[in-house]
């Protein structure tokens, strides 16, 4: 397999936008990563086009990939779709990494679109859950999030929901800094604890919010990239996709993120002790504590600490969600994997701006989605190095 | 095999089942409910809802029917706030450990939606019941568990 680099990212703000439509965010977000590699639109060789929801809440039903290509200038080139829920477009990424590692082209596009704004928030989280098999149940994410961490909670009782929180303080922050991110008000933990209960125990502000977005990345061989860009390269080192599994009542359950993240390391040849910025999937921003033990940032049963003594502010020993997370940046579901990326990218190459980690050379995204036999249906670990 | 279609105690209301294969409802008071799962006649390995081959084994027709007693505990809770179209607010979604040995998904039934009404550990049994309203006005019925009475 040869070396694959990131040559250009792209995407468009998060948030509400009624008159825009998947095509509009697609095509903004793919002229951003564009720009952004100095390349030739017309040497795009490969497209992947992640999406979630879009066949339940647009008008358009299907082909979004091509309909938002040709959209922007792009049209005769081979365009695949990829769904995998919440891990869309990090599928599409993986995609699009494999066509160039296996020297099939030498630059290939990802794109992740997600138009969930209809001005029917209700509609949105039942298209959500319609990938699970309990929706007709009244099953909700929200719901399952909560359920989950009730139960994590039980297993680490120096978690309280003041470190849930606290979590939600310190991207609130970080999304404030963010122009892309679609909530920037900075909140307090009494704003947090005091916001409307969704589901016991995550109120409001713990919870990703209904969003519109585009993100996208172009790949390319290590050979080509020079051909086009002077800025630093970013290499893929990385980009791992499993399923969930099976749980087993005489056997102990690794959670999904936690199998990914170990595949991710044996590939790139690191351990989590190596990483120095990270995006993580914080749908419900509690979550995030979960994960700095499942992604092995800490041990099992320290995460309240990591929050409580700061370590992952944007001034940390290991910053996560310097974007703001999919809390405050927002959570256009298909979209997200490729926002995520490009935060690293971002971070990796010193171009932050305010929300700028300190000299960052590896990065992780970590992007879960959806539920199969009681585990996430799928999750993407991307490692990335300057 | 597998849920029946009843007609409601209430006259001209039709109850439906959420979906086929998931539980028995008694069509009379000598009988008990039951949940409907598998259990892999090679490897033990017992699963709710029914599936049709073992993930653990991959092997074709080792998977048999069984009916689990629907007795369990509360293994996590959480009270819904923001339901999805159609559903009641505040509700009460949780995990049950059931005897057997398996957690699985459920609505709860019959206990208020409160955090000093509902504790982890807390025994509960499985319940056959409404969850919402079709738009023809039908009940759906599902499975449900409630907490088990003292007395």
């Amino acid at each position: 397999m040869r070396d694959v680099v990131i040559i250009g990212v792209g995407m468009t703000p998060f948030g509400r936008f009624l008159e825009k439509s998947p095509q509009d965010l697609g095509r903004e977000a793919i002229w951003n990563a564009i720009e952004d590699a100095n390349i030739p639109p017309k040497h795009i060789q490969v497209a992947y086009v992640g999406n979630a929801v879009g066949a339940q809440l647009n008008e358009l039903k299907g082909t979004i990939g091509q309909h938002v290509l040709t959209s922007a200038g792009i049209d005769s080139i081979p365009v695949t779709n990829v769904e995998n829920a919440c891990s869309s477009a990090s599928s599409a990424l993986r995609l699009a990494v494999l066509e160039v590692a296996s020297g099939n082209h030498d630059i290939a596009l990802a794109v992740g679109v997600e138009k969930m704004y209809t001005g029917d928030t209700a509609k949105a989280a039942a298209s959500m859950a319609s990938g699970t098999p309990y929706a007709k149940f009244g099953f909700t994410f929200v719901a399952e999030y909560a359920l989950n961490l009730r139960k994590w909670m039980r297993k680490c009782p120096a978690v309280k929901v003041e470190h849930f929180a606290k979590v939600v303080v310190k991207n609130s922050k970080n999304g404030s800094l963010n122009p892309y991110a679609q909530f920037k008000k900075p909140l307090s933990v009494e704003d947090v604890l005091n916001s409307r209960m969704i589901a016991n125990p995550l109120t409001l502000y713990m919870c990703s919010g209904i969003g519109d977005g585009s993100a996208a990345a172009i790949v390319c061989s290590k050979k080509t990239a020079r051909k086009y860009t002077s800025k630093p390269l970013i290499k893929v080192a990385a980009c791992e996709l499993i399923s969930g599994t099976y749980t087993y009542p005489d056997e102990v359950h690794e959670a999904c993120s936690s199998r990914a993240a170990k595949r991710a390391y044996e590939k790139a040849g690191i351990g989590p002790e190596d990483v120095n910025v990270a995006e993580v999937h914080d749908a419900m921003a509690p979550a995030e504590l979960k994960l700095y033990e499942e992604l092995g940032f800490c041990q099992e049963g320290e995460s309240a600490r990591m929050i409580d003594e700061g370590k992952t502010m944007i001034n940390g020993t290991l910053p996560v969600n310097p974007s703001g997370g999919l809390a405050a940046k927002g959570h256009p579901v298909g979209a997200t994997g490729l926002a995520q990326v490009a935060e690293i990218v971002w971070q990796l190459r010193g171009e932050a701006g305010n929300r700028q980690v300190s000299k960052p050379k590896v990065g992780l995204t970590q992007n879960q989605g959806g539920l199969v036999v009681g585990d996430n249906a799928a999750c993407v670990v991307t490692i990335l190095k300057r | 095999m597998g849920s029946q279609l009843n007609e409601g105690s209430q006259a001209g209301k039709k109850q439906v089942p959420v979906a086929e294969g998931l539980f028995y409802q008694p069509s009379s008071q000598d009988e008990k409910p039951y949940l409907i799962g598998s259990k892999c006649n090679v490897c033990g390995n017992l699963t709710f809802p029914k599936i049709p081959i073992c993930p653990r084994c991959a092997k074709k027709d080792t998977m048999e029917e069984v009916h689990l007693s629907g007795k369990g505990e509360v293994e996590s809770f959480t009270i819904v706030w923001s339901p999805l179209p159609g559903f009641k607010a505040p509700s009460v979604q949780s995990y049950i450990k059931l005897r057997e040995g398996i957690t699985i998904w459920s609505l709860m039934a019959d206990c208020e939606p409160s955090e000093d009404a509902l504790k982890i550990g807390m025994e509960v049994e499985l319940v056959i019941g409404p969850v919402r309203q079709d738009t023809e006005g039908n009940e759906i019925i599902s499975y449900q568990f409630r907490p088990v009475k003292d007395d």
